[in-house]
């Protein structure tokens, strides 16, 4: 396959940063915008210990990992740092094939513009992304499992695509989020239509058989993860439960922690609910408007996830945003991303400095790190909002267009009356 | 006066004998010692034997108790103990550091700081295990004014190798062990009274009489125990002890460690417990003839000298049993010449410390050393008991002589991660092992640690307080399974309490946080299906 030259070089340098002592690394390690303790590299070791002594690693509070990522990290392969950098280029690989599948090149060749380098760099240069892979966070593995399930889906391949979007539900449930949109670009295309919607053109009915193998397919996963565990069912609580009942209220760079902190119990079971299916009401509306581009629609919903997911790293929306190298035909319409961009430094500054403040330091307060992880949501959800208003805005194209149809219609009388053209919403 | 008591001998004697009579051994005794900084150390020890007597057997609690009758045995601690069909219970309360280094073993074991109880129930179908330890937290929590109550599910573990069964165990059905510790519980009069209302004297006659709370509780270490044991031969015995540790160097005028029972207790004994069996005051000499002792007529025996004050023997109750240094003019601990010498070597073979080291809030690294004082390797048993705001990071386990690993001295680790009770909370996690120490080395295990970030409503009123964390207790091995060289008999050692520092959220803030986020969430939520829903139409804008 023919890879862009830069593909080769970072991919060294990923390698490279993996096998090389690097002086930080410990503190990476127990950082909290990199890792969460459902994908922290500390509570993996832990769990591995506990297995290796014989005692059920779900039985206390502290492991909430995926059983299969436990099996992988006790019997195939220790969990060292290069397989997160192999997890890195396989994640670079599989956008590369996405952005080559959605212009309709041919998946060996590519094309020798700039753009193939700019994909592979935003990808693998990205701190958002870097640094939780450097610190060993399993939310990489996450990120490649999507973009995998999203690759093989753009290329028609179903029973890649459905297994690879079946482990990422199985290490993080949110990622449910994202079957409609796989389902649908296996049943039509992932080539750009954003400029010229259309009502969707797949066949809908295949859609039932798709969903009846991705069961197929959980349902071996979930019996091959309770055989890993000896036949109990705590894992089920205890990774999949923590989405869902947040038992560990470390903090993180979302919005779901503090609240949950400061919620009365008596309430808590309620907002639960209501922070879930708030993830859940976003899937229909966005695959019925982006119907005519199902890819586009799963790129609204991993920003979606970067920004409302229970437990958040700053993975989630480092997907997001190098994803949206890929829609280079959206990028003129974006109202405002030197807000968003300037947003997210802003976040990316003050979500460290808080939270050392807050917990190392103790001359702040936990009110510190709340004010910046609302930066951060902000800053997700500016993204959001843009990318929604350009996928959108691209079909209805120039103005002046629009406008000289209009003129030539009439009959001309308006001359010396400057008249200005605008494209809103009502 | 002297006719009261007349009166509660005759009523003892015509006790009538239909009922479940069962003979009743009172006895007391005080034990003095005066330890080498200069601090004297006082037990307190009221036995109560119910000769005879076992304990209820649990698969018999749904049905109607036999009539229990008691002259001596407190009625109220015996209800309790049939109405849980309790075979051994053991509760402290202590306040302060018992410093093994100076002054030995103690001569009762419990002394960890704050509250302790722990007990051996049969099982049974009737009721449950956990259903009895309950209602048995809850009833003496009642009984001694002490918040038992709140030693739940949160804190209550099975050490059953470091806390075996004292007396001997019954047969009708296999015994569990619960043991729960609240290291923040504070010892005042409040518990006093009502500890002294279980001895048959009460604090009118006997050693008791000198139990003043006001010095009581100024002593620098002081702490009651309840010990309820079941031996087959003799019957139930309860012991309830009161020891504490008083500083005569700081109380008195010329800073002399002489001691006498009047400054100690600013009380005498006026006439002795008729009930009692014996009764005595044993004084235990220090070394050396330096000191005095008066009155100088006790018997002595092996070290010590006895007081005999029981009402059946000829000795008349002395008024002030004193002890004092005639040729030393102020005590001076280590210092000659107010030059400070290195510190002796400790009583007890092994010294330890625990801390919990780091700076920032979120983790620490539990470190704890052993020191072998004596020049024989000891092999010890290592009891942590870890609530579970505190995990810790078994992977990271070490232990190092001198910054050297050797993993080989730890050996038979078991650890018990935090298990999920009822109403989402967690028991602590229970890690035990045996370290074998070689002679004259210290021993440092370490381990990192998780703080955790606990919910608004689970932080107590004073959260920047901190959480206490019960201390690490240090057993000897059963003889059995391990052969110790060590030729001495000690129980446990428990090491001093630690206080965490967990991070707070901001209490003034629940409001404030729902709606913040609501509204993020909201006009996120808002404008995005604002943009999905609405048409999309070219206008003219007149210039």
């Amino acid at each position: 396959m023919n890879t862009p030259p830069a593909f080769s070089f970072l991919v060294c340098l990923r390698l490279l940063l993996a096998v090389l002592p690097l002086p930080g690394q410990n503190l990476l390690k127990h950082d909290h915008q990199l890792s969460s303790p459902l994908t922290s590299y500390l509570r993996l070791k832990e769990g591995l210990w506990l297995l290796d002594n014989n005692i059920d690693p779900y039985t206390g509070g502290s492991f909430h990992h995926s059983p299969l990522l436990l099996s992988l990290f006790s019997t195939i392969v220790p969990p060292l740092p290069i397989i997160w950098a192999i997890s890195d280029a396989v994640g670079a690989w599989a956008l590369l094939r996405i952005w080559r599948a959605r212009q309709g090149l041919s998946f060996q060749k590519g094309t020798r513009s700039n753009v193939e380098n700019l994909i592979t760099s935003v990808y693998l240069l990205n701190p958002y992304l870097l640094l939780p892979s450097l610190a060993l966070s399993t939310s990489t593995f996450e990120n490649t499992l999507t973009l995998l399930a999203l690759m093989f889906a753009s290329q028609g391949k179903v029973s890649s695509a459905l297994l690879a979007i079946t482990f990422a539900v199985h290490l993080t449930p949110s990622s449910i989020l994202l079957l409609l949109p796989i389902f649908m670009v296996l049943v039509s295309s992932p080539v750009s239509h954003l400029a010229s919607p259309r009502p969707f053109h797949g066949n809908l009915k295949r859609i039932p058989f798709l969903f009846g193998e991705f069961t197929l397919y959980w349902l071996v996963l979930v019996g091959a993860a309770c055989i890993i565990t000896g036949g109990s069912w705590s894992w089920v609580r205890a990774s999949w439960g923590a989405t869902l009942t947040l038992p560990d209220l470390t903090p993180n760079p979302g919005l779901w922690w503090y609240f949950f902190t400061e919620m009365f119990d008596h309430f808590r079971p309620f907002f639960l609910m209501v922070f879930s299916v708030h993830l859940v009401i976003y899937i229909l509306p966005i695959c019925i408007k982006f119907q005519h581009d199902p890819l586009y629609a799963a790129f609204l919903l991993i920003g979606v996830l970067g920004t409302f997911k229970a437990y958040l790293t700053l993975a989630d929306p480092g997907l997001f945003l190098s994803m949206i190298s890929i829609f280079p035909e959206v990028h003129g319409y974006l109202r405002h991303p030197i807000i968003t961009t300037l947003l997210h430094l802003h976040a990316a500054l003050l979500l460290p400095l808080q939270h050392v403040l807050w917990v190392s330091e103790g001359r702040g307060n936990a009110n510190f790190y709340y004010a910046a992880s609302l930066v951060m949501g902000m800053a997700g959800g500016a993204g959001l909002v843009d990318a929604c208003w350009a996928g959108m805005r691209i079909a209805v194209g120039d103005a002046k267009e629009w406008a000289e149809e209009k003129v030539d219609g009439e009959k001309g009388e308006g001359e010396g009356k400057v008249v200005w053209w605008e494209v809103v919403q009502q | 006066m002297r006719r009261a008591s007349v009166w509660i001998f005759l009523a003892y004697l015509c006790t009538p004998s239909f009922a479940l009579y069962r003979k009743e051994i009172y006895k007391e005794d005080l034990r003095i010692q005066s330890l080498r900084d200069g601090q004297v150390s006082t037990t307190f020890s009221f036995v109560t034997v119910l000769e005879g007597a076992g304990p209820r057997n649990p698969k018999a609690l749904g049905q109607r108790d036999e009539s229990q009758h008691y002259a001596l045995f407190p009625l109220t601690l015996g209800q309790i103990l049939r109405e849980y069909a309790i075979t051994e219970l053991h509760l402290t309360l202590n306040a302060g550091k018992w410093n093994y280094d100076n002054w030995g073993h103690p001569h009762e074991a419990g002394v960890g700081t704050g509250a302790e109880l722990w007990a051996w129930m049969g099982a049974s179908e009737v009721t449950t295990v956990d259903e009895r330890w309950s209602g048995l937290r809850n009833a003496l929590s009642g009984l001694f004014c002490a918040s038992l109550g709140s030693l739940d599910s949160r804190r209550t573990l099975s050490p059953t190798v470091a806390f075996p069964l004292s007396g001997s165990t019954p047969t009708f059905s296999p015994h569990e062990l619960r043991h729960a510790s609240l290291p923040s519980e504070n010892v005042c009069t409040e518990n006093l009274t009502p500890f002294l209302k279980l001895l048959p004297c009460k604090s009118h006659a006997g050693l008791a009489t000198l139990l003043n709370p006001q010095k009581v509780f100024d002593a620098d270490w002081h702490g009651m125990g309840v010990h309820v044991i079941w031996k087959e031969d003799t019957g139930i015995e309860l012991k309830l002890s009161l020891q504490t540790v008083f500083n005569p160097v700081r109380t008195s005028a010329g800073k002399r460690r002489d001691w006498n029972l009047q400054s100690l207790f600013d009380r005498s004994i006026e006439r002795s417990c008729p009930v009692a069996s014996s009764s005595s005051i044993t004084v235990i000499l220090p070394e050396g003839k330096d000191h005095k002792i008066t009155p100088e007529n006790p018997s002595y025996m092996d070290g010590l000298a006895i007081y005999d004050l029981s009402s059946s023997s000829n000795f008349t109750i002395p008024s002030n049993i004193a002890m004092y240094w005639p040729s030393e003019h102020s005590f001076q601990y280590r210092k000659s010449l107010s030059v400070p010498l290195p510190p002796l070597t400790p009583i007890t073979p092994l010294s330890v410390k625990r801390t919990i080291h780091g700076t920032t809030q979120t983790r620490g690294v539990l470190s704890v050393s052993v020191t072998n004082n004596s020049p024989q390797e000891i092999s010890v048993g290592y009891l942590e008991m870890m609530p579970a705001l505190i995990t810790m990071w078994m992977h990271t386990l070490k232990v190092e002589i001198n910054s050297q690993i050797r993993s080989d001295l730890l050996s038979e680790l078991k650890y018990h991660p935090p298990s999920p009770q009822s109403n989402d909370r967690f028991s602590p996690s229970m890690l035990q092992a045996v370290l074998t120490i070689p002679p004259k080395t210290t021993l440092k295990i370490s381990m990192e640690v998780n703080k955790a970030f606990l919910k608004y409503t689970e932080h107590p009123p004073d959260a920047m307080r901190g959480w206490d964390l019960p201390g690490a207790v240090f057993f000897p091995l059963s003889q059995l399974s391990h052969n110790t060289s060590s030729s001495y008999d000690w129980e446990r050692i428990y090491t001093p309490t630690l206080l965490v520092d967990l991070p707070t959220p901001d209490f003034s803030m629940p409001y404030n946080v729902i709606i913040l986020s609501c509204t993020l969430m909201t006009l996120i939520f808002g404008s995005i299906f604002n943009l999905l829903t609405r048409k999309w139409v070219v206008m003219e804008i007149q210039e």
